[in-house]
This record gives structure tokens, sequence and C-alpha cells, in this order.
């Protein structure tokens, strides 16, 4: 590892403090400078002053902002995230349960935008201006514009309610219980214990949701790539080959695609902060238990802790795959460096 | 891009015309001359915003009934909603309105049949529920009663005497009623106007802020700028309906809350781009040239910069609304919108979800159309006009 490298991945871990850091202020503005008071929220109506001032001192509630501040800090160093407020366990008990869901499905997303993302970005660059083109471009202007929850509606409807195909709720059929958390991903740990019944329902429950998170997010994907590949399709060695006489479809295929790559993975990583806000939807048409549903239902029962924290990963998972990209990118690209 | 109806178009000139040496306006409506496809979709984007503009500005006047009011019974399949006259006596069918509006008829408040008794001029009873008006009908209070059609089949098990003397009276509802009875046409007309609003106003608070602090980062550079950029990239890298769902969860429910929820998020994207730009008009000559001829920095940002930004902000702009649509409808439909009493798409879309198995499929298609048609309306514009205002802006 060259001392330029060596130079550019610490400044590069270095600057995700700062990041985190920001996020986690915004998330304390939102949730304890906004006004509403998450005591007259727990203890809804008719509460006395004394259990209104006794809830508002077990969360640290009555201590000045900043004070609050630092301890809200400290406790995020300490990985230490409090107790549930509504439940009677810890909160990261409960990210540990809801996370590995979020991460699954973002996974299998990732390998339908790729695979729409990429053929179909590659063929329109090929044929550009070409009827095929053009319907690629509108198509994927029209995905970008469908609310991911009402595709998933489409396809509950559809493959699921319609023709009986395939599951539309939850990761498993109520009949299976669950493999020995390895991982956390249902899929991986069947196989992992060799139970094929098992991982075949589980890649049966990620079909939909995954189709409907990594379809819109292709659409995104597509034009990207056409672009990239455009970009790529223009440069000397693709004229070069051309004049040798290799094939075109192994000239775009081949050729351009595979240094068109290194610009279209980075985008991948951009794109899981859409990726992850597209999970939440996602997660509360299928009524998927990840961390987006997690959120949202605990939100209603006014669980600030777990909301908090849950929150809080989301910044941390998108931080750490940008950061993962951007050092690959360095590893990559020589050109690449503070 | 030229296609050669230019040259036809054209008196012959050995000088070749050049994109710049038109104006704007003249590019715009000779837009399909100049930029080919990229024209069309400009235009189809425009059409789609111009139908639903006139929609939600006429919405008093189109909308059939009021969005929040019971007017028939809950699930009535679109086209569906016809009532029926119905009597205990056993007498021939009647054919003729005359007829119908000299008898005493039996109504359900505010449905569809009390509207249709008004529109022919029966005299009516006004009774408050279904069950009270069938009750009604078999303790003998009244002879007739208008009910709809969906509820025939289970009149006809409650009291088979019952008989059946007029079919297909008053109104239908072209796209079915919801859960409650509503009229879907009224929920879809004055839905728009919420989703405009919402939508437009956020664009708005999210814009004025995002160029204002980009303009100021830009132009002045250093530990600011550097300090504007980290906040910024690090709300721009985070998913932003996560920070709208944990805004309005505490500012609650209601349009301004929501718009202001929603704004938040798009600050970073006019940021970033207003900010691009800056950075690089700010070498151009002509921006040189007034510095050196002594401008104000205020003057220089205020009269040479930010009209060259413009176009890019409307592009944006345009886009923006789009994702401002789609997030709105995300925030209905998780149950974070707006109070239940301003009708809204994404609201009525996650209702519908409850009701999927039970197959009543209009509750969920007809709100997320519109939510789509709108939101390709806005991408649409804003991809067109991005070719047309500023060709630089997309190959870059």
């Amino acid at each position: 590892m060259s001392p330029g490298l060596r130079r550019y991945i610490a400044i590069r871990v270095l600057l995700t403090i700062p990041m985190l850091l920001i996020l986690v202020s915004v998330v304390f503005l939102i949730l304890r400078v906004l006004p509403g008071d998450p005591a007259l929220a727990v203890l809804r109506e008719g509460a006395s002053q004394e259990q209104i001032d006794a809830f508002r001192a077990s969360l640290g509630l009555d201590k000045s902002l900043p004070e609050q501040y630092v301890e809200f800090i400290s406790g995020v160093i300490r990985f230490d995230f409090g107790e549930s407020m509504t439940r009677d366990r810890l909160v990261i008990d409960d990210i540990k349960t809801f996370l590995p869901a979020t991460i699954e499905l973002a996974l299998y997303s990732m390998i339908v935008i790729a695979a729409v993302g990429i053929f179909s970005g590659a063929y329109a660059a090929q044929h550009r201006k070409s009827a095929a083109d053009y319907s690629i471009r509108i198509i994927s202007i029209i995905l970008y514009s469908i609310p991911i929850f009402f595709l998933g509606i489409i396809f509950q409807m559809s493959f699921g309610a319609g023709l009986g195909w395939l599951p539309v709720f939850g990761r498993l059929s109520s009949g299976m219980s669950p493999p020995n958390s390895i991982t956390g991903l249902y899929t991986i740990d069947a196989l992992l214990m060799g139970n094929i019944p098992l991982f075949l329902d589980a890649l049966r429950h990620l079909i939909l949701p995954s189709l409907t998170l990594g379809l819109i997010l292709g659409g995104i994907f597509t034009r990207l790539t056409r672009a990239n590949m455009l970009e790529v399709l223009e440069q000397d060695f693709i004229t070069a080959g051309r004049a040798r006489g290799i094939r075109e479809r192994v000239l775009v295929y081949r050729h351009g695609l595979r240094n068109a790559f290194i610009p279209i993975v980075t985008i991948l990583g951009l794109q899981f902060a859409t990726l992850l806000a597209g999970a939440i939807l996602t997660e509360t048409t299928f009524s998927w238990p990840g961390l987006g549903r997690l959120v949202v239902d605990r939100i209603f029962d006014r669980d600030f802790t777990v909301v908090q924290a849950s929150i809080l990963f989301f910044a941390v998972l998108v931080a750490s795959i940008s950061l993962v990209v951007d050092i690959l990118y360095g590893f990559i690209d020589p050109r690449i460096r503070y | 891009m030229k296609s050669p109806d230019s040259k036809q178009s054209t008196p012959i000139s050995t000088k070749p015309i050049l994109e710049e040496d038109i104006g704007l306006l003249r590019r715009f409506f000779r837009g399909r001359i100049w930029y080919g496809t990229e024209w069309y979709i400009t235009v189809v984007g425009g059409l789609i915003l111009f139908f639903i503009t006139i929609m939600t500005i006429s919405a008093p006047w189109i909308s059939p009934h009021d969005p929040n009011e019971f007017v028939g019974a809950p699930f009535v399949a679109p086209g569906g909603g016809p009532q029926i006259l119905i009597s205990l006596t056993d007498e021939q069918e009647i054919i003729d309105t005359m007829q119908i509006s000299n008898l005493v008829i039996g109504v359900h408040r505010n449905r569809s049949g009390d509207k249709y008794a008004d529109t022919i001029g029966a005299e009516k009873i006004r009774y408050q529920s279904q069950n009270e008006l069938i009750a009604g009908l078999e303790a003998g209070e009244i002879n007739y009663i208008l009910i709809d059609e969906d509820l025939e089949e289970e009149l006809q098990f409650q009291i088979p005497s019952m008989m059946v003397i007029a079919r297909d009276l008053g109104l239908r509802f072209p796209l079915g009623t919801d859960n409650l009875g509503r009229d879907m046409v009224s929920r879809i007309i004055w839905g728009a106007r919420t989703v405009l609003s919402v939508a437009i106003l956020s664009a708005l608070l999210s814009s004025s802020i995002g160029v204002t602090l980009g303009l100021i980062s830009g132009f002045v550079s250093g530990p600011l700028d550097r300090v504007i950029s980290l906040v910024m990239d690090s709300i721009y890298s985070f998913p932003g309906l996560l920070l709208a769902i944990a805004m309005v969860a505490m500012l609650g429910p209601g349009m301004i809350n929501v718009a202001v929820a929603v704004s938040v998020i798009y600050i970073p994207t006019f940021f970033r781009v207003v900010r691009g730009q800056v950075l690089s008009i700010k070498e151009e000559l002509y921006v040189e040239a007034a510095r050196s001829l002594g401008a104000k920095a205020r003057s220089i940002l205020w009269s040479y910069i930010f009209p060259n930004v413009i176009p890019s902000i409307v592009v944006v702009f345009s886009i923006n609304i789009a994702d401002a649509i789609l997030t709105e409808a995300g925030l209905s439909f998780i149950g974070l919108g707006l109070p239940p009493d301003i009708p809204d798409w994404g609201y009525d879309l996650s209702k519908g979800h409850s009701f999927l198995v039970a197959g009543h499929w209009w509750l969920i298609t007809y709100p997320g159309f519109m939510i789509t048609l709108v939101a390709t309306g806005f991408t649409l514009l804003g991809e067109g006009l991005s070719e047309i205002l500023n060709p630089r802006l997309v190959k870059n």
C-alpha cells in the first residue's frame, strides 16, 4: 500500500466522524428541540404534574439542552442506547432483531437494481437514439415517478392475491421457524444450516419486496449506466477495437461495460441512502420486519429511545457503505487522492 | 441537434445559425426543430401539468360531491351506485320519473338517494341510517324507499316480500366509492389540490434556503463554505424520508408541517447544484471584468452570478416537486401525513391497502395512478427544460 493511498484512507475514515456527528446532532435537534413533548405523548391526558415531572426526569428531559446533548453523545460513543420506552428490553436487542432484515432486503434489491440497470442502460447506450433507447428512457422516468408502495401493492394484488404465486407479507410462511441466527439473513443462515425448504421459503418471500425496490431504483440506475456507457463508447479503444473487427456486442458488453463499471459501482454505493429510504416504504407495504418498519411502528408508540437509535443505525449504515465504496475507489483508481 | 427542417425554415445564408444566436422564447417555440425528442418530453410533461392545474383550480365546480361526505354505499365498484325504488306493496313497475316525483320517499340522509329525491322534486323523509330506513319500510311508516342497488340482494334476504319497482335511478360513481362511501372522483379532484399545495410549498421553502446557502457558500469559499458543505453533504447522504418521518412525528399532522418536513430533505439538492454553478461562473471573464471595474461583492453576486444560476434552479425545482410529491405520499402512506379531513391520495392509498385482500382494486389504483401521473409530469418537464434551458448541465 503506497503512502498516498494510506493517507487517503486515513483522511476518508476521519471525515466520516464529523459526518456522523452532524447527523447525530440533527436527530437530536429534531427529537428534542422541535415542539412536541414526549412526556405528554406517552402519558396521554389525565396525567398529574408529578407523573409528568417524574417521566421527564427518567428521560433526562428536565436537564438543560447542552447537558442533554453531552449525555446523548456520550451514550452513543459508549454504544449505550438505553432501554426501550414501551417494551421491557434493551434498545440494542431490538436493533439486532430488525437490522438484518433490512440488510437482507437491501442486498437482494441491489442484485435486481444491478441486473435491471446495467443491462438496460448498456443496451440503450449501444442503440443510442433508437426507439429502444427512447422507450427505455421513458420507462425509467415513469418507474422513477411511481410511488414505491404503489408498485408494491400492484405486485401484491397481481402475483399475490390475484394469481396466488408468491407470498405478500413477512419474511417466512407461518409454519416455518426462523433459522439459527448466524448472520441474521434468513436465506444465508438457512443455507448454512443446509435447510433447503427453509431457504426456498425465505427466498420466495424476498422476491416481491426486492423486485419492488429494485425496479424503482433500477430506473435511476439505468440512466446513470447509459450516460457512463456513452462516455466509454466514445473512447479511442472502442474505435480501435471496432477497426480490428471485434463484434459490436462483444465491444459493448465486454470491453465497454468493464470500463464503465467503476463509476457504476460508485453510483450504486451513493444510491444506498435512496435505497434505504425506499426500504422503509417497502417494509411498510410488505410487513417486512426491518429497521424502517421498527422506526415507523415505534414512532406511533412514541418510543423515542428506539427511534433515536434506529435512525443512528441508518446513518452508520449509509456512512460505512460510502466509506467502503470510496476506499475501494481509491484502490482501483490511483488518480483519486486527497 | 439540427434536423433538415432547420435549413428549409431559414433563408439561404452562408452563416450557420448557432443555438446562441436566437432568443430563449424562440428556441422554446421552435423547440421541435432544435431539440427533437427533448421537445416532445417537455410538451407531454407540460400538458399533464396543465390538465392537473385546471383540475386543481376548478375543483369546487367540477367535483360532483364533497370529498368528505358519505354519499353512497361503501365499496361501490366503478360505474356502480344507481338507486332502486323499493316498496312492499304489490305494484307494477314504474318507469316514469314523473310518477316517482309524486311519491313520498324514504331516503338515507346525505346519500345519493337523498340527492336524487331533490333533483326530481319528490317529497322525502330522511333517515339517519340504512337500518332505520329499512325498519321504517317494514313498520309501514313509509311506502317507498330509495336504496343503493348493491344492497338489493342483502335486502331480498332480509325482507323477502319486497318489490323493486324502479331501477337505475340517480347518479352513478364513475370511479366507485371508498370504504366509507365517499365518492372517489371527488376525492381524486380535491386530492390534487392537497398534493400540489404541499409539494409546491415545500419546493419553495427548500429552494429559497438552498439557493441562498449555495450562493453564499460558492461565492465566499473558505472555512464557512467547508462547514456549510459538510452539513449539507451529511443531510444529503442520509435517507431523507427518515428525517421527514421524525419531523412530522414531532410537529404533528398538518399541511404546513408536512411541507416543512419535506422541504428540509431537499435543501441540499438545491445547495449542491447552485454552489457548483457559482464556482464555475465565478471564474468567467465577465465576472472578472465586473470585479476589476470595482463592482461590489453583493452586486456581482446578484447581478452577474445569480441570473446565470436561474436556469438550473428551474430544472431542479421541477424535478424537486416530483420528489416532494412522492415523499408526501410516502408520509401519508405510513400514516404520518395530513389530518384525515384533508383529501389526500397517499392517505387514500394506504386506506385501500388495508382492503387489498377483499379485492377492492379501485381504492388503490386511481390514487396511485394520479400520484404517478403528476410526478411523471414534473419529471418530464424538468428533464425537457434541462435540455432546453441549459444544454451544458445535461452534458456534465
